[in-house]
């Protein structure tokens, strides 16, 4: 649990046109918030880069909140909904590497908003008080390693980048596809693509076994096997000696 | 030259904002601590950083120090990042090379009862700002040629003063009105407070200038329905309705009207007459043309169901010709470098609030009602008779604030808006100028009247026998065989029960926004304040500009605003797109990415992205790869966020730049309090 001293590291992302707005007014009007909080400006809340979450997370933030423009008000007209499906998909993946995904917020604030800025930011403050330090242990770098890895993955990425178009227009052939459905390919994709990242992530500390890296990350062997075959064939891993009379499998490279 | 190959020679400003961030953030300290950052040479506080010798030591520091990078830490950016970067500019830096850390906004305004956490966090700003600015590489600003043609839309008073103001100084100005005809609210009053001019009188005479100046394009009954491009070349399509009347040939004889089966309520004078669906908007119409409503003629109705060529009686009876059921709907394209955004307000409708029987009580009216009550071209030209049985009105009863300061109903302001008091006012005096016998109520809250002449005009109302009620009633009720309507309210300054049975209530009704502002504002990518109007770039120093260069607000879509107010702000709003109207070309902040061709794979999610079409996918040698047409991007940065081969890196404001700061943000800190 947080102690009394301690102090959460949040970083803020704010839109130009609305949310750093509205910190502006919250500013000007003097309405009063916690002070962990460090804002950076972009353009538009579409332009935060996942990876900068990840590894914001991966330098000691113990939280990061995106605000962006209400739906509708986005000075770029869908840069929020591009911000949606990005934050989301970081959320999913952090859960599912493990870690807390309510270190990572977003939402909405015009720039008439100061006092809903002031109080996002409070409760956001809150939240990770309560949630305490992220303490980044080995495992936890090395899941956050495998997350930064995923949103790098240029298959997640397009995945990602591709959900709002496709749910708004169809894919390709013109089809129309149920948003949650499609949604639920990208996040086996995105699964699949974190479970090689974590391996990969394993295997940064050298050369391992099948059974070393199934319970290393808690994964049938079948499974890791599987993975590490597509590994092999991205070129990503190689075999890399044996031990016990088992393979063992290595990073391509290093 | 490369930006790397230099030594980085930063220098630091602090500003103490007088006392508004002194007070609060320990600047000496802070300054201490920065001086001890790599990269940093030089660092001064500054009482205020803004002023011009605020400014003019920024240049001799850079001159001095041979600074070549610069960091303000002050108040927002988004209020003085262009006058520091401008300094830069003279002092020969690339105005790129400049980063602000908001210690005002973000740190002394809001945090001021924790000074140590409140100085910390200034510190941590500006070391932010360090490191990005010491990764961030000069890059050219990108020239705008401006497009010398201003756009305004709205027709009312405020757009007009602003059309005629550029038109007069030489710009060819397209004015657009969703109307028939321009005037707006303005022409439907009888008389203006607190002078008792005749609105039309001095009305009329604007609209017939704007009608026949060269260099006004008037295009009526029409809407923006697209917007693209930016400041200086803002390319607009307009939607302009079929009228089926040949405006050049149109004397407004009116034969047409007189022969057109078709009777409709006229909404000019709020229903209480009948127009026909061949009509003019109103006498003074300008243009003086008739229409057909589309939605309302037999023929038209008609034909559009694939059926004959039926009625035609208006065609028969036009001696000149001038109908032609061929009409079509014209699609304008304007290319216009500023545009004046003057869609003015819509009035509250009261029948929301079922309480004031408002639509069910034939005598209950609003404002707007009783101004076509008053005047001469009016329901009842001009004599003071009630709807109900055209009977002369000898009790009126006046309620303020009817959808205004009510936080508690949906579809009303919590603001005041400003007008109605005075209109209250203006028609209860008019009441007495043309009924003096006529006994006159008006209930209030408090009775505002600040404006020059308001005060006394008002004064002079109570002296000619008004009598003003503090308190509001909690509804009105109607006698159904008399129609007559019956108040009771408590008078707050005597604490006593009144009930009043009177002739005819006006109800103050307030000023909302206007339909459709939602959808124009996102077409300008304009923001809304909390009332729902526009909201202005400064609420002080910039009450006609918006956050968007080269859009400017005039009249009441800003906020409610009495006529004065509204052509005042029609002027700053013209100067304003004057301005940039008189320069050949402007030059842009280049927010613009750049392809890193050999990481490139044409993939084109870039392309589909794209909110502007900014980005395009197209064959090279080496394959296919994405290519970006800078001056069509306005710099949002979603292509560089997903690009799934991180090849796409904007030039202001970098990955790089913003992986700095996180860094620098979550560094350990080595200061204490
Ligand atoms: S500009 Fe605010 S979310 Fe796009």
């Amino acid at each position: 649990m947080a102690n009394k001293s301690w102090k959460p590291s949040i970083i803020g992302f704010m839109c130009n046109w609305c949310s750093y707005a509205g910190a502006d007014l919250a500013g000007t009007s003097r309405i009063q918030y916690s002070p962990e909080i460090r804002i950076i400006r972009v353009l538009c809340s579409g332009r935060v880069d996942p990876k900068w979450i990840i590894k914001a997370f991966l330098k000691g933030a113990d939280g990061v909140i995106v605000l962006g423009c209400h739906f509708g008000d986005c000075h770029y007209i869908t840069g929020n909904y591009q911000a949606e499906k990005k934050i989301k998909a970081t959320q999913e993946i952090l859960e599912m590497a493990g870690l807390e995904k309510e270190r990572l917020y977003l939402d909405w604030v015009s720039a008439a908003e100061g006092m809903r800025f002031a109080k996002l930011v409070d409760q956001f403050t809150d939240k990770i008080r309560k949630l305490g330090p992220l303490k980044l242990d080995d495992e936890k770098r090395k899941k956050l390693t495998a997350a930064l890895l995923t949103v790098s993955n240029d298959k997640v990425r397009w995945v990602v980048g591709r959900e709002f178009s496709i749910i708004k227009d169809g894919n390709a052939f013109g089809e129309k596809l149920v948003p949650y459905e499609f949604h639920e390919q990208i996040k086996s994709i995105i699964k699949d693509n974190l479970k090689k990242s974590l391996i990969m992530a394993v295997l940064k500390s050298g050369p391992k076994t099948v059974r070393e890296i199934a319970s290393d990350l808690r994964e049938p062997e079948s499974e890791i096997l599987k993975q590490l075959v597509d590994l092999m064939r991205l070129d990503k891993v190689e075999m890399g000696g044996v031990k016990d009379r088992n393979p063992l499998f290595a990073l391509k490279g290093e | 030259m490369g930006a790397d190959s230099e030594e980085k020679r930063v220098g630091v400003f602090i500003c103490h904002c007088g006392l508004n961030i002194a007070a609060v953030v320990d600047v000496k300290k802070v300054a201490e601590w920065v001086r001890k950052l790599p990269h940093v040479v030089f660092v001064r506080e500054n009482i205020y950083t803004c002023s011009e010798t605020g400014q003019a030591q920024i240049y001799q520091d850079i001159k001095e120090h041979k600074l070549n990078r610069v960091v303000v830490a002050s108040c927002s950016p988004r209020m003085h990042e262009p006058t520091f970067q401008k300094v830069l500019e003279k002092a020969g830096l690339n105005p790129f090379l400049f980063e602000m850390a908001n210690i005002r906004e973000q740190c002394s305004w809001v945090h001021g009862h924790d000074k140590e956490s409140a100085t910390l966090k200034a510190f941590d700003l500006i070391r932010a700002s360090v490191s990005k600015v010491v990764r961030d590489e000069p890059v050219e600003k990108i020239r705008q040629e401006v497009k010398k043609e201003a756009l305004v839309i709205g027709g009312g008073v405020a757009g007009m003063n602003a059309a005629l103001l550029l038109a007069n100084a030489g710009i060819k100005t397209h004015l657009v009105e969703k109307n028939p005809s321009i005037g707006g609210h303005m022409a439907m009053l009888d008389k203006t407070f607190p002078t008792l001019d005749c609105s039309i009188c001095i009305l009329g005479p604007k609209m017939v200038e704007v009608g026949k100046h060269p260099n006004i394009n008037l295009i009526t009954y029409a809407e923006v329905i697209d917007v693209e491009g930016e400041v200086g070349n803002f390319r607009v399509k307009v939607r302009k309705k079929p009228r089926y009347v040949d405006v050049d040939k149109c004397v407004a004889c009116g034969d047409c009207a007189e022969k057109c089966p078709v009777k409709l309520p006229d909404e000019f004078n709020r229903g209480m007459t009948i127009r026909k669906a061949i009509y003019i908007q109103l006498p003074q119409a300008v243009p003086a043309a008739y229409l057909i409503e589309e939605e309302h003629c037999l023929r038209l109705k008609t034909l559009k169901k694939g059926g004959k060529e039926v009625c035609g009686l208006c065609l028969k009876a036009c001696e000149r010709d001038a109908i032609n059921f061929d009409d079509k709907e014209e699609i304008i394209e304007l290319n216009v470098g500023a545009v004046i955004i003057a869609t003015g307000f819509e009035i509250y409708d009261p029948s929301q609030e079922p309480k004031y029987g408002y639509r069910r009580f034939p005598n209950v009216v609003t404002q707007l009602d009783f101004e076509r009550i008053l005047n001469a071209d009016g329901p009842t030209k001009g004599e003071l008779r009630r709807p109900s049985d055209n009977k002369p009105i000898k009790r009126i009863a006046f309620i303020q604030c009817v959808g205004s300061r009510n936080e508690r109903e949906k579809g009303a302001g919590r603001y005041c808006s400003r007008v109605c008091c005075m209109i209250t006012a203006k028609q209860a005096f008019m009441i007495k100028e043309h009924e003096p016998d006529v006994e006159v109520y008006v209930y209030y809250i408090d009775m505002r009247t600040a404006g020059k002449g308001f005060e006394e005009f008002y004064q002079r109302g109570r002296k000619e026998g008004i009598t003003f009620l503090r308190g509001k009633p909690g509804k009105i009720e109607e006698d159904p065989e008399t129609h007559n309507l019956i108040l009771v309210a408590e008078d707050m300054d005597t604490g006593v029960l009144l009930k009043n049975e009177v002739d005819m209530v006006v109800l103050a009704t307030g000023l909302r926004p206007p339909q459709g502002l939602v959808e124009l504002a996102q077409k300008f990518h304009l923001s809304r304040s909390e009332d729902g109007f526009l909201m202005e770039a400064h609420p002080k120093l910039r009450p006609a500009e918006t956050p968007i260069d080269g859009v400017y607000l005039a009249g009441c879509v800003q906020f409610p605003k009495d006529i004065p107010d509204s052509v005042a702000q029609a002027g700053n709003a013209a100067a304003n797109a004057l301005g940039l109207l008189s320069k050949d070309y402007i030059e842009m902040t280049p927010l613009h990415p750049v392809i890193d061709l050999e990481k490139c794979i044409g993939c084109g999610l870039c392309e589909i992205n794209c909110p502007y079409k900014a980005i395009r996918v197209v064959k090279t040698e080496k394959g296919k790869k994405a290519e970006v047409i800078e001056i069509a991007c306005k710099g949002c940065g979603v292509c560089g966020a997903s690009c799934p081969e991180g090849a796409i890196e904007m030039k202001y404001y970098s990955d790089k730049g913003i992986e700095a700061m996180i860094d620098a943000l979550l560094e350990k800190k080595e200061v204490e309090v």
